[in-house]
């Protein structure tokens, strides 16, 4: 008998079906992934699980019985632990505290908390995850997103003799961590396993999954498609069911620029925590920028962007000098951005997608000047949406409404509007599903073509090598060296990073 | 559209409808003529102005609390100006000029010091309400003062003939009313700078990546509201033919009021500038009917507070069964 077994899972939004037939089974001691296209309807049958959304029918069981999820608080009590895609933390409390949200908080006599108890208690879900370099009384605000993100991991892993865990749901819990800190918490899920823990594991990063899952159940539009063993599926095998048909490359071939004149150059520049820095980049060139995570990569975006102030250096842009002082200073002068956040850095999520994609060129002549024309406006977001193959039900559709990849699409082509000289990209592609991120660097692929240059910021290293012609390498706020991304290897990126280059070579 | 959509949608309408029914059937022979409703805009049309710059600075997520205090303060300079002498023109325009200064001043506030909307203006409500109550020495201003072209003007409008045997007008104050909420319509609805507003609300941290002078338009925002605040308090002051340092206290809650009725006629919950005038109709028709019916103002009070509940309760649990 399962541990766990949902069937005939349904549920639609305002008549619009979510979730059609879904049915899985989780055994004990297994490690399942829930692979799918973001939209396929990952995030509504956890959110069911978790007792957030209330299905429109379903048939759960555990240990064969019939049971209800109907609050989060039960969810809890049958044992589910969760780590959701949008992690929150509340930022001015502690480390100790973030990890005992929503928990009960241990009391002296039932009445004053007990701080020790608390820290100490908290101190052993870290270290659980290995982490023993976060003091569990510090301000959570202090700490880097990687580390938020190993908290949030380890509040899973809190040991409660009153309703202990039997599952953990994790979606997409390596997004905003780096390889060491992953390795680590596959440890401690495969120990879950080998202790008779289920995992429910949901991940784009499919090398990840095939490497730590025992079975996989791909899902497309609402319904499960299919589950098997993953000793007996191959990684295309895997695309193909998610996206339905057959993908040949992962990274579309470069192109053959027409231009090559030098677009930016960069002398000396510092700001914040980024140390000075030089380097220049061609037309039509896609600079990549790797590290490991917080080396300095968003702050030099950030700076070249106008949204960090400049200690020092000089900027040119297409042989012009540049010296931004605000993000509009950037767009004025040709230079786009594509943030790491897309919900709350790139969205106006409760506004239409036409609104979201000519925010940056409102004032336009060929948009009415300083007065509103919405249907030259929409037409203008409907080529647009057009030329990165969004999918929507037109750009009066409100931006919310949309996948993850295709909210993506819509900031990339806000980005574009403007035809700029040169496209800041930071991290595009996370949590992104596979047939929009394909999509994406196509576009990447055809704005080049016409001359636009790029740096692209990522931590997912197979893209930076599929898709740069250069790599720049940071750390601790400098870039240590430039290297040309073609015949590259992972492992050889991957060190100079943590600065073993030489090392290896 | 299902029944609950529609209900979403409407809902507040519908109960609008309800009020005007309910005050129909009570009062038969007074409160549908255009006589009353000719009054109540009137009455409606301080209140109409604040709500409208109100609207202004609510569709970025903000509001301004010193818009009461705003407009006492502006009847009050009025005053003073009107007792030492200066024509009208000299008046009222140094007032509103002082209505957009001491509203940029909130502007800059929030926006370039970065102190949160409600401490700001909180601070702002005091010093304005003080400086009305300094100038004034306390004391009502009104009699000889006030010249009589300008306490005239309320009382003028433009005449629509006549109904059953009496002259009936558009009220001065009305037309006010009206152009002020067209302005706001053109600037809000219409313009670049009203959707880069939306845009704010909508999310601030992108619309900034996105190119939008945030602090600049933030202080530009605030400083309308300011201005439409000193309006209201120039016809306060006309229509009265005095001025006084707490005229315009009970603005600011009705305004916020006002346009809170109105967002709930909305799907996404963004304040609407037709949407306020609604919500200003219903504060209006209620204090209207409730006070023909003589029913005691405190007990007033009470109705009107109950109904704004209702409508956001409704409209909040509404959206919340959606999900």
């Amino acid at each position: 008998m399962s541990f766990l077994s949902l069937d005939n899972v349904q549920k639609a939004y305002a008549g619009v079906p979510a979730l059609r037939r879904v049915a899985l089974t989780i055994e004990a001691g297994e490690i399942h992934a829930l692979m799918g296209e973001n939209g396929a309807g990952k995030s509504t049958l956890i959110k069911i699980l978790a007792g957030v959304v209330a299905p429109d029918a379903a048939d759960i069981r555990i240990d064969g019985r019939p049971v209800t999820i109907g609050s989060p608080k039960e969810a809890h009590r049958l044992g589910f632990r969760f780590i959701h895609q949008e992690f929150n933390v509340v930022p001015a409390l502690s480390v100790a505290e973030n990890i005992f949200m929503g928990r009960r908080y241990p009391k002296h006599g039932g009445v004053l908390v007990n701080w020790r108890a608390l820290n100490t208690t908290a101190r052993g879900a870290l270290e659980k995850l290995g982490i023993t370099h976060i003091d569990p009384r510090q301000r959570m605000a202090r700490l880097s997103p990687g580390d938020q993100m190993l908290v949030r991991l380890s509040s899973a892993f809190l040991s409660e003799p009153d309703a202990p865990a039997r599952l953990y749901v994790m979606d997409e819990p390596t997004a905003a961590l780096t390889r060491n800190e992953s390795e680590r918490l596959f440890r401690v899920l495969r120990e879950i396993r080998a202790a008779g823990g289920s995992v429910l594991y949901v991940s784009h990063r499919l090398d990840e999954v095939m490497a730590l899952c025992d079975r996989a159940t791909v899902m497309r539009d609402g319904a499960t498609v299919d589950t098997g063993r993953m000793a007996d599926i191959t990684h295309d095998d895997l695309v193909a069911l998610m996206i339905g048909r057959k993908v040949e490359e992962a990274y579309p071939a470069p192109s053959t620029p027409s231009t090559s004149g030098m677009a930016l150059d960069v002398r000396g520049l510092a700001a914040g925590r980024l140390q000075p820095t030089s380097f220049s980049l061609r037309q039509s060139e896609i600079l990549g920028i790797a590290g490991l995570s917080g080396s300095g990569q968003r702050e030099l975006v950030r700076a070249l962007f106008g949204d960090l102030p400049l200690r020092g250096g000089t900027i040119a842009l297409d042989g012009r000098p540049y010296r931004p002082f605000s993000p509009a200073d950037a767009w004025k002068a040709g230079i786009a951005y594509v943030p790491r956040e897309r919900r709350s850095e790139g969205l106006m999520l409760t506004r239409p997608i036409f609104e979201n994609i000519t925010l940056a060129q409102l004032g336009r002549q060929s948009l009415g000047g300083g007065f509103l024309t919405p249907k030259a406006e929409q037409r203008f977001a409907a080529t647009l949406g057009a030329d990165v193959r969004l999918r929507s039900t037109g750009p009066r559709q409100l931006a919310a409404e949309l996948s993850g990849g295709n909210q993506q699409k819509v900031v990339f082509a806000k980005a574009l509007s403007g035809n700029p000289k040169l496209l800041l990209l930071d991290e595009p592609t996370r949590g992104v599903d596979v047939g929009a991120k394909f999509d994406i660097y196509t576009i990447i692929r055809d704005m080049t073509q016409k001359g636009m240059a790029v740096i692209l910021v990522s931590s997912d290293l197979p893209e930076l090598i599929g898709m740069c012609d250069r790599i720049a390498v940071m750390r601790d706020g400098a870039i240590t060296e430039i290297v040309a991304a073609q015949g590259l290897r992972e492992d050889d990126l991957l060190n100079r990073c943590y600065g073993r280059a030489r090392l290896v070579a | 559209m299902s029944i609950g959509t529609l209900l979403r949608r409407y809902g507040t309408l519908i109960g609008f409808a309800l009020i005007l029914g309910f005050f129909w059937f009570n009062l038969p022979d007074t409160f549908m003529t255009a006589r009353n409703w000719l009054n109540i805009t009137q009455q409606l049309s301080m209140l109409m102005v604040v709500a409208a710059g109100m609207t202004i600075v609510m569709v970025m997520g903000d509001f301004d609390l010193s818009v009461g205090s705003a407009a006492s303060l502006s009847g009050i300079v009025a005053g003073v100006l009107f007792a030492a002498g200066y024509p009208i023109w000299a008046t009222v325009g140094i007032s509103l000029l002082g209505g957009l200064l001491g509203g940029a001043i909130n502007g800059v506030l929030v926006s370039f010091i970065g102190i949160l909307p409600f401490v700001a203006t909180l601070a702002m409500l005091t010093i304005l309400s003080g400086a009305a109550f300094v100038l004034s020495g306390g004391k009502t201003i009104s009699g000889a003062s006030i010249p009589a072209d300008f306490s005239n003007f309320a009382r003028g409008g433009i005449p629509l003939g006549e109904i059953g045997g009496v002259a009936v007008m558009l009220p001065n104050l009305t037309i006010v009313a009206l152009v002020v909420v067209f302005a706001v319509w053109v600037l809000l609805e219409q313009t670049t700078f009203g959707r880069r507003l939306y845009a704010i609300g909508g999310n601030i941290e992108a619309a900034y990546l996105s190119g939008v002078a945030v602090r600049r338009l933030k202080l530009i925002a605030f400083a309308l509201t300011g201005l439409s605040a000193a309006g209201a308090g120039l016809m306060y002051a006309s229509r009265v033919a005095s001025a006084n340092p707490t005229q315009g206290s009970g603005l600011m809650l009705n305004a916020i009021a006002a346009v809170f009725l109105g967002m709930t006629m909305s799907e996404q919950g963004v304040p609407r500038i037709l949407a306020t005038v609604i919500g200003v109709l219903i504060l209006g028709v209620l204090d209207n009917g409730l006070t023909q019916m003589s029913v005691d103002s405190y007990v007033r009070q009470i109705l009107v507070g109950a109904i704004i509940l209702l409508a956001v309760a409704a409209s909040s649990f509404s959206k919340r069964l959606r999900r």
